[in-house]
């Protein structure tokens, strides 16, 4: 039976007999010895090639997030995995927690969305103090949780400390969202107290960039693969002491010991069958006692 | 190099629990969950349905629940190839991963097949909160397979002796199972998205084991073609 093909669009790749391509470029002829590592990472969540002072920028952004203490709850998820001895699976879950979660690469998409919602409302007004004031307090006013913001266990984010540090060095402070997110924090960090992170850094940076809040979100997840990476190799050599804690590091919280309604009964029944036999035993008593009277 | 204790926000910051904490399952030699016995009471008296009841509800079902219970799983259960979170599990194997790959490729797709279907369905579940008027026309089946399976459920269901009144809407399949598991009592997004993930899995994986590692001449490559544009 012939049947109709199915046929899918892709921009991605193409395997050829002797060359093959990659978003457009050839992978032999264009791509290999003259490509880095980063603007191949670059080229595959934009679609695009990025000059190689943006990809600076980038590898700036991959070396200052390297926060990878094993305590950390991804890593930590990574390693626990790891535990069983196994590499891949275990930075495959390191991951998949980072999908949409509340810390990782999606908080960098979403501080990504709240710069341009900033920018939406101030434009190029960034230098007019009253102006950012008002837009500010107008988006807290709407937004318990302002994304990009807020140091947990520590006064300031680091992190954001030594890019910044990077991002003057190759004088890329006076683009459009970093000057934004500048401005921005200052009126948060005045009104509600919280300091700026990372988070937010990285999106200024990447949206300075050019990129749309879903790539800084997935280039960003790109560039912490590292991290994973080397908590699964090293925890998967490691293993055993993690596979099970000793339960006296368990406390339970949950619902005390109980009986379910089908063991009830049947211990119901049990008792009334020994009720039965009890009154079928006394009567057999009180026969016996009746004929040896 | 031994290196001087280091200190930082984890070590001088905040203060956190020595311990962990359990909710459900308790720790060590004799296993409860949610405070029912598994050895000497559950494994007795239930079926393994009704322990993943459990797990979902935090309550045992009663007799007509379960039965309708396993129905609904019974249903929810078979998936074909022809899906992508089955047919991924399948090119899982053919690449001759670990069985336990295979099985955390399974288990991604049949979360992501659950959580797309409640997308899907959030009309659906939203109608079922806060029922107003008829079942919305895009949940009503719309071909003879559709209404014939959903006939099949409410005779399966018929033993349990519960009536769901939305399945008189005439339902497509899909929206019946919702509709049934709500019924029950698993109404929660995260109940649903793990009821259709964890009766779907078992099916898909068998699926996946039923392929002979590095097939790779007798599987389908350009189904679909990739074209590829610049």
């Amino acid at each position: 039976m012939n049947l109709p093909e199915l046929t899918q669009e892709t921009r991605t790749a193409h395997w050829g007999w002797h060359e093959h391509r990659y978003f457009g470029h050839r992978v032999f002829e264009e791509l290999a010895g003259r490509e880095t590592f980063t603007g191949l990472t670059v080229l595959s969540v934009l679609g695009r090639r990025l000059s190689s002072e943006a990809c600076a920028v980038v590898d700036d952004a991959a070396c200052t997030l390297t926060l990878a203490d094993p305590r950390i709850w991804p890593l930590k998820l990574t390693r626990l995995i790891a535990a069983y001895g196994s590499t891949l699976p275990a930075a495959a879950a390191g991951l998949l927690s980072e999908e949409e979660a509340r810390i990782g690469p999606w908080a960098m998409a979403k501080s990504a969305e709240v710069l341009q919602a900033f920018d939406a409302a101030i434009g190029d007004r960034v230098d007019e103090p009253n102006t950012v004031r008002d837009a500010v307090k107008a988006y807290l006013a709407e937004h318990r949780f302002v994304w990009g913001f807020g140091t947990p266990f520590r006064e300031r984010d680091e992190r954001l400390v030594s890019f910044r540090a990077c991002i003057q060095r190759r004088k890329r402070d006076t683009h459009r969202f970093w000057r934004l997110m500048d401005a921005v924090s200052a009126v948060v960090s005045e009104v509600r107290h919280p300091e700026p992170n990372m988070g937010i850094a990285t999106a200024a940076a990447f949206l300075d960039l050019g990129l749309t809040p879903h790539q800084v979100g997935s280039l960003t997840s790109a560039l912490m693969q590292h991290m994973f990476l080397a908590h699964a190799i090293e925890g998967s050599a490691q293993g055993a002491s993690l596979r099970e804690l000793p339960s006296t590091y368990v406390d339970f919280a949950g619902h005390g010991p109980r009986s379910s309604p089908r063991a009830e009964a049947a211990a119901g029944s049990a008792r009334g069958v020994d009720a039965a036999r009890g009154v079928d035993a006394a009567r057999g008593v009180d026969a016996r006692d009746a004929a040896a009277r | 190099m031994s290196l001087p204790e280091l200190d930082g926000p984890l070590e001088s910051g905040a203060v956190f629990p020595a311990r962990l904490t359990a909710r459900v399952v308790t720790a060590g030699a004799r296993p409860s969950v949610h405070g029912y016995d598994v050895e000497g009471d559950l494994a007795r008296h239930y079926q393994a349905s009704d322990l993943l009841f459990l797990t979902l509800m935090g309550e045992l079902p009663s007799a007509a629940i379960s039965r309708a219970f396993s129905v609904a799983l019974m249903f929810l259960g078979p998936v074909s190839v022809a899906h992508a979170s089955t047919h991924a599990a399948v090119v899982g194997r053919l690449c001759g991963t670990p069985t336990s790959s295979v099985f955390g490729v399974a288990a991604i797709g049949a979360a992501e097949h659950a959580r797309w279907l409640l997308a899907e369905h959030a009309e659906l579940i939203a109608w079922l909160v806060t029922p107003s008027g008829s079942l919305p026309e895009r949940f009503r089946a719309r071909d003879a397979d559709d209404l014939a399976a959903v006939q099949r459920l409410e005779l399966a269901l018929q033993p349990s002796g519960l009536t769901i009144p939305a399945l008189a809407d005439r339902p497509t399949r899909d929206a019946a199972l919702l509709v049934v598991l709500f019924a029950l009592g698993v109404q929660r997004p995260e109940q649903l998205e793990a009821a259709l993930a964890l009766a779907r899995l078992p099916c898909a994986i068998a699926e996946a084991l039923a392929e002979r590692p590095a097939n790779f001449g007798n599987y389908p490559i350009n189904l679909p073609r990739f074209a590829y544009t610049e």
